[in-house]
């Protein structure tokens, strides 16, 4: 039986305390909702497998707990993510405020050339909203990266947000891959052996 | 042991076996490769040889070139892997071979994954074999298993089974021949001379070491004396406790384990709560308790009765002091209401405009309210939209605020507060014996994380000393920080066990008994129980924190507790624990005798002391300042 993947992506989920990471990751992990959540302490994670231009894309998605206070613990974790999600409540004005800590706490520990995104999670409380849409993009724009408003209540725009942010990954990967040298000898290969390219692909890009 | 092991191997690949049971389509993960490598189908069954039983794995397609036209079989024995430093080229070879183990050298195995991956985990605990049943699940297989040796049910993990093994099995051959040693005489000899040939080194040693065997043992060369066989020795270590229930030993401490470093392990069971009539008698006519020793003995074997723990947990918790009269505790309680209500209306008087101006304190009040709204909402106590309760939840939360503004609130706290209040139904009481609880794990919200730190360094010192095996494994798989362990520390397994449990725990936590620092000794008898697990599995780094998160509510409180308490006296009565150890655990009396008046920076809980000792000083300072305010 083959590997059930093609790629392994470690993807973050961090942002303020409340904002919702926990229920982001639970609306794409396993479809549902659930309002009595508790808060994270320390961290989780959960694995959910995607398909991507037929190829499998195994998502390591950490979720860490949003206080301050929690940062020298939950940033040893930062170390291998390819790929990480700022969260923000768009009900919650501190919490937009506060991405810009969280982008100089990515450029303190986390890879340089890590994908990032914003998210303006609670969208469907529109009565609540106190963060315009345009802010978003505003920022987001100021950082160069990916923004999305979404909903895990709802179920807005969770699944693109983490197909989006897989698929930046993967072209970022794979031109790696192609602009670092072809197989060539020290690891020969028999021809009748079943293709071990993923293995050794999974190898290089995920340093776990 | 090696060249013994690789004998029998050797003697079985020579003599013809009878296949008992055979399943097709399962998958073989050779050790050297990752979790999620290739797998190659094969044929998984059970032989029965003259010399005992054998699991063994054969792939599909053989298409590997090997030097000799002979098939060659992976050793799977407890002698480590013979070339694991190998080129890679080696190892992908070593993936295509079949694979054979005797019953023997199995401990134990494990089926998981919904059935679909069998796990074998060798007597050396170190190595192990995983395959993966591919068309259907692996029950089947088991099944058959079991019906060739006799297995239990692990009282640690459900889904892990032992094997025991008969003392008189396998049968000792009766002559020579039947050692097939030279059996199928013919084969046999012109594999010797086609692999001597081929590989003269190997095929020389691995000859002398059938003969040594039989010279040296003058028996079947796998049968040691009884006092030294592998098994007898495991046989000591299995638990007297068999599928839950209490052998009927005469005693009621019984040795279940030996080791080298430390003494025996005695597990003694655990007593029955503290009762009403106990907690009645144990005051005297004016209501003083007289022996508060005693009482604290009784809570940590047994905890304490529901129906009496709102009044207990306030002594537990240093509320009421042991020795108050009834007198005294009802002025005691009259105070520190009124304290109470002074702070709480401090924050209740705040306006809105004031809190605009006071980023700090609005920033906590968020947080509250997010916490709040999330904190054991599955409880009956706090559960429903607008359950009453969450208002106490909050009020309390919000006081402690004011009453500690340093601190203020950190995420935990809820967790800390939520059993306490569902005990004392009563804001008042629930804040003072919150406070009491805080006194004893403040550390834990330091604005760096220090005491978290030190308490996470403190376990891997226990755990070096108790389990030297899993600790270097979680040093070898970049888990040494220990900080899978986080949640259980922060806020002392509230997340881990239900919340009848928690209470149990806590209240045996809170007698301070029997030494410093005993909520390391449960996160060590809680990792000890998963170490084959761990171990068994070779998991790394994201697969053992992930494993320990899914452990919440899946352990059993007395099976832990029992446990810790007897790694305690074990740790307690050896005579070779590190001076480190010790300092955690506070057995350092003499130097905590002579040195008394220094602060001694090894101990959380000493330092807790310590600052509580300060915090009550200024605490008196809050008290004078606050009743000159107006009420």
């Amino acid at each position: 039986m083959a590997k059930s993947y093609d790629y392994l992506f470690k993807l973050l989920l961090i942002g303020d305390s409340g904002v919702g990471k926990t229920c982001v990751l639970f609306r794409f992990s396993e479809d549902a909702f659930n309002n009595t959540f508790i808060s994270t302490i320390g961290i989780d994670f959960k694995i959910r497998t995607i398909e991507l231009d037929g190829k499998k894309i195994k998502l390591q998605i950490w979720d860490t707990a949003g206080q301050e206070r929690f940062r020298t613990i939950t940033t040893a974790y930062y170390r291998g993510a390819m790929g990480i999600m700022l969260v923000y409540d768009i009900t919650n004005e501190k919490s937009f405020d506060n991405i810009k800590n969280w982008i100089r706490n990515i450029e303190e520990n986390a890879t340089t050339d890590v994908e990032k995104m914003l998210l303006g999670n609670k969208c469907d409380a529109a009565e609540k909203r106190v963060v315009s849409r345009e802010k978003g993009e505003q920022l987001a724009i100021e950082y160069g990266i990916k923004f999305m408003e979404t909903s895990a209540k709802d179920s807005i725009n969770v699944e693109t947000a983490f197909f989006s942010i897989a698929r930046d990954i993967k072209a970022k990967t794979e031109k790696k891959l192609e602009a670092s040298n072809p197989p060539k000898g020290g690891h020969q290969i028999k021809a009748n052996e079943p293709s071990r390219k993923p293995t050794n692909w999974l190898m290089r890009c995920s340093i776990l | 042991m090696e060249t013994r092991s690789k004998s029998l191997v050797d003697l079985m690949s020579s003599s013809s076996g009878t296949e008992i049971f055979t399943h097709g389509g399962v998958g073989y993960v050779p050790p050297t490769a990752r979790q999620d490598d290739i797998q190659t189908n094969g044929t998984l069954s059970i032989v029965s040889y003259s010399i005992g039983k054998c699991i063994e794995w054969k792939p599909n397609e053989v298409s590997i070139e090997t030097d000799g036209s002979e098939q060659e079989w992976a050793l799977v024995n407890t002698s480590k892997p013979a070339s694991t430093s190998s080129a890679p080229a080696d190892n992908i070879a070593q993936r295509w071979l079949p694979v054979r183990i005797p019953l023997t050298e199995i401990r134990s195995y494990r089926v998981s994954n919904k059935k679909t991956k069998l796990l074998f985990v060798h007597k050396d605990r170190l190595s192990h074999t995983v395959f993966y049943f591919q068309f259907e699940n692996a029950d089947c297989f088991t099944k058959s298993l079991r019906s060739v040796v006799r297995t239990r049910r692990s009282r640690h993990d459900k889904h892990t089974y032992n094997l025991i093994h008969e003392r008189h099995e396998p049968q000792m051959p009766v002559s020579f021949s039947d050692f097939n040693l030279l059996s199928d005489q013919k084969e046999t000899v012109w594999k010797f001379v086609s692999d001597l040939k081929s590989r003269p080194y190997e095929t020389t040693l691995s000859t002398f070491s059938k003969v040594s065997d039989f010279l040296l043992y003058n028996k079947y060369p796998y049968e040691r004396p009884p006092e030294e066989r592998a098994f007898n020795q495991e046989d000591k270590r299995q638990p007297t406790v068999v599928d839950g229930q209490k052998s009927d030993g005469l005693s009621d401490y019984q040795v279940v384990e030996r080791r080298d470093q430390l003494p025996p392990r005695v597990l003694s069971p655990r007593g029955p709560p503290l009762s009403f009539h106990q907690w009645c008698n144990a005051m005297n006519t004016e209501g003083r308790i007289t022996d508060p020793d005693a009482i604290k003995k009784i809570i940590f074997d047994g905890g304490v009765q529901e129906s009496i723990r709102f009044d207990v947990w306030k002594y537990l918790l240093g509320y009421l002091p042991w020795d108050s009269t009834a007198e005294e505790r009802q002025d005691l309680r009259q105070k520190k209401t009124e304290e109470y209500f002074r702070m709480k209306l401090q924050w209740k008087s705040m306006t809105a405009e004031q809190e605009s101006r006071f980023s700090d304190f609005r920033d906590r009040k968020t947080l509250i309210e997010k916490d709040v709204n999330r904190t054991d909402r599955s409880i009956p106590f706090f559960e429903g939209d607008d359950n009453p309760n969450l208002k106490l939840l909050y009020d309390v939360l919000m006081t402690y605020v004011m009453y500690d503004f340093d601190l203020g609130y950190v995420q935990g706290m809820s967790d800390l507060l939520s059993p306490i209040l569902s005990v004392m139904c009563n804001e008042v009481d629930a804040f003072w014996c919150f406070v009491g609880f805080m006194k004893k794990v403040f550390r834990n919200f330091d604005m760096d994380q220090s005491g978290m730190k030190k308490q996470l360094s403190q376990l891997h010192t226990l755990l070096s000393a108790v389990q030297p095996e899993l600790s270097t494994f979680l040093d070898e798989h970049e888990s040494g920080n220990m900080f899978f362990c986080f949640r259980w520390l922060l806020v002392w397994f509230k997340r881990e066990f239900q919340h009848e449990e928690i209470m149990e725990l806590w209240e045996v936590l809170w007698t301070d008994l029997p030494c410093r620092n005993f909520h390391l000794l449960i996160s060590v008898a809680i990792l000890e129980q998963q170490r084959d697990t761990i171990i068994g599995n070779n998991f790394g780094f994201t697969e053992i924190l992930k494993h320990v998160n899914d452990l919440a509510l899946n352990l059993n409180l007395h099976d832990v507790l029992a446990t810790a308490a007897s790694i305690f006296t074990q740790l307690e009565s050896s005579p070779n624990l590190t001076t480190a150890t010790r300092r955690v655990l506070g057995l350092m009396a003499n130097e905590a005798a002579a040195n008394s008046s220094t602060s001694d920076d090894d101990s959380i809980i000493s330092e807790g002391l310590h600052c509580a000792v300060e915090r009550s000083a200024s605490d008196e300072c809050d008290r004078e300042l606050l009743v000159s305010l107006p009420v």
